[in-house]
């Protein structure tokens, strides 16, 4: 039996929002340490993984390891209908092929209770390897995605370069040119508003825009987002969800066409 | 497909005969066929009444066979091109023709033969395509054997003609044994002889088609016969024609390629078993086929 109780309800229903225009189908793997999925978009190009943990939840039971596959859209649809406010209680029997959504408002004078199918849904692990990043920037959130918007006007893919001067976004289409530099600056006020870069050796990196944008969907989430970047290495943008996980997006850089024909074979 | 034990004669030159069956109907598989013996028995086996085994009829052909298989003088074995496979690759977006079907099965008879410990030094083929290209094309393969690559091979040579009897009953037993995957309330088996001209076969294929399912898996779907057919079928619009259109695939207009993750390093592999799946199984259409549906187009 599973059995999960999240009183900050509004987090689960951000998460679905920033998960499902990448991915349609998907895995919810549950067990004792917490509701984690992992997935990879249908090209193969972006992944994203989201943990939340199992200590994060005030009620947490799952007495043996499950996989329950959804469809990402329908169940975006059933948490729309929570309040933000509201409780979010998720249950499932053994053996079960539904889910149960229930969502208590805070003074709990009302209680909806949804039952969804669920899905048999061929998937594989994904294998992340570890790695080191040559570059972490943190900055605000809210930047990152008003900058990855503003770019998209102007190109369909953007290079990150990382200097000791700060961090770089350029793009370049039909209509000309645009550059964002956004500079460390730690003396801010509120520190999720600051800029913070470590560096160990110079990144540039180009990525499709439209992925970006895509994983920008997640900056309710949280404040400040972290991305980590290595030459050849996909991208790592993270959001952490309060105390309780985070959401991760992998997203394969772009490179020149003749790079990869140079490439030893497999 | 023959004896398992290596038997002495193999040890000494060895000649292969190779042929196909079932190369132009419109459904069942396409059958590759080998017969083998040592150089020595070539004598005896032109005494032994083979022929191409278009001339001869069935019950000859399976009279023949049994007799090939008794004798421990000779080895055989076949390759058994599923309809699926050979509608896979010739729809598939890196094409593979019929041509390159038909050598890669034979190439892989002559390799699996090898690999016995046979020694072979001469190899009879019919041809497929331009008889001098497929010649040079399984020399490099295979430089110690020597190889006649002719018309009409099944005629000419013994070990040809007897290839092709090894392959024909093959394909007429697996036809005759094909067990129809699809569940309906009409499913027949009387489709004739497969080929498109049959008018049985085009009664059957017109009487099984499906408005969005096509055929049964027995068609070779990659057939322009089956075209006609579709006509009035339900329109199939594939994700990775719109990923080539939008620049998401290789062909990108900013002349930069998108890595995909398993370029850099991220691997796949199967799901625990440990961890139970919930949720209905899907239709074994979509599963065997790795189709998922869309929300949104």
């Amino acid at each position: 039996m599973l059995e999960l109780r999240l009183v900050q309800g509004s987090l689960l229903k951000k998460v679905l929002e920033s998960v499902k225009e990448l991915v349609n189908d998907a895995n919810f793997d549950c067990s004792s340490t917490g509701f984690s999925l992992q997935a990879m978009d249908s090209s193969h190009v972006a992944l994203v993984a989201l943990l939340l943990r199992s200590e994060g939840f005030e009620h947490y039971r799952c007495d043996r390891n499950i996989s329950m596959g959804m469809n990402l859209n329908n169940m975006a649809k059933m948490l729309k209908c929570a309040g933000n406010d509201d409780i979010i209680t998720i249950k499932a029997d053994d053996g079960s092929d539904t889910v149960t959504f229930m969502f208590e408002s805070p003074t709990q004078d009302k209680i909806s209770d949804f039952e969804m199918k669920l899905m048999d849904i061929d998937s594989e692990h994904l294998g992340i390897p570890e790695a080191e990043y040559h570059a972490i920037v943190k900055m605000p959130s809210s930047e990152f995605a008003r900058i990855c918007k503003d770019l998209s006007s102007i190109g369909d893919t953007v290079v990150i370069s990382v200097t000791k001067e700060g961090v770089k976004f350029s793009t370049k289409g039909d209509i000309g040119t645009a550059n964002i530099v956004c500079r460390q600056n730690t003396s801010v006020d509120k520190p999720e508003e600051a800029t913070v870069i470590e560096m160990n050796e110079p990144v540039s990196l180009t990525f499709a825009l439209r992925y970006m944008n895509s994983f920008t969907k997640a900056t309710p989430l949280s404040n400040t987002v972290t991305i980590s970047l290595s030459n050849e290495l996909p991208v790592v943008v993270e959001y952490k969800i309060a105390e309780m996980g985070y959401v991760r997006f992998y997203l394969a850089p772009k490179i020149e066409e003749d790079e990869e024909d140079t490439k030893p074979q497999v | 497909m023959g004896s398992k034990i290596l038997p002495k004669w193999a040890s000494k030159p060895c000649v292969m005969g190779i042929d196909e069956a079932g190369r132009g109907p419109v459904l069942g598989p396409m059958v590759y066929g080998c017969l083998y013996c040592s150089q020595s028995y070539l004598k005896t086996l032109s005494t032994l009444s083979f022929a191409d085994s278009k001339t001869l009829k069935e019950e000859k052909r399976e009279e023949l066979f049994e007799t090939l298989k008794l004798n421990d003088s000779i080895g055989w074995d076949v390759d058994v091109i599923d309809p699926r496979e050979l509608s896979a690759k010739m729809l598939k977006k890196n094409k593979i023709n019929l041509n390159e079907i038909s050598h890669s099965s034979a190439m892989g008879l002559i390799d699996r033969v090898l690999k016995m410990g046979v020694l072979l030094t001469e190899v009879y083929i019919d041809t497929v395509g331009d008889a001098g290209k497929y010649e040079m094309k399984l020399s490099n393969s295979f430089p110690s054997i020597k190889f006649v690559v002719a018309k009409k091979a099944d005629s000419l040579y013994p070990v040809v003609s007897g290839a092709s009897i090894v392959a024909k009953v093959t394909r007429d037993r697996a036809l005759r044994e094909w067990v129809l995957d699809e569940t309906a309330e009409n499913m027949q088996r009387n489709f004739g002889s497969g080929y498109p001209g049959d008018p049985q076969t085009k009664s059957w294929l017109e009487d099984h088609k499906h408005h969005i399912f096509g055929f049964p898996s027995l068609v070779r779907f990659s057939w322009g016969t089956c075209n006609s057919y579709f006509k009035d079928a339900a329109e199939v619009l594939w994700e990775s024609d719109n990923l080539d259109e939008d620049g998401g695939g290789s062909n990108n207009k900013n002349g930069k390629r998108q890595l995909k993750l398993s370029n850099v390093g991220f691997t796949t592999s199967k799901r625990s078993e440990e961890i139970e799946s919930s949720g209905k199984g899907r239709c074994r259409f979509f599963q065997a086929r790795k189709l998922e549906h869309l929300t949104y187009f």
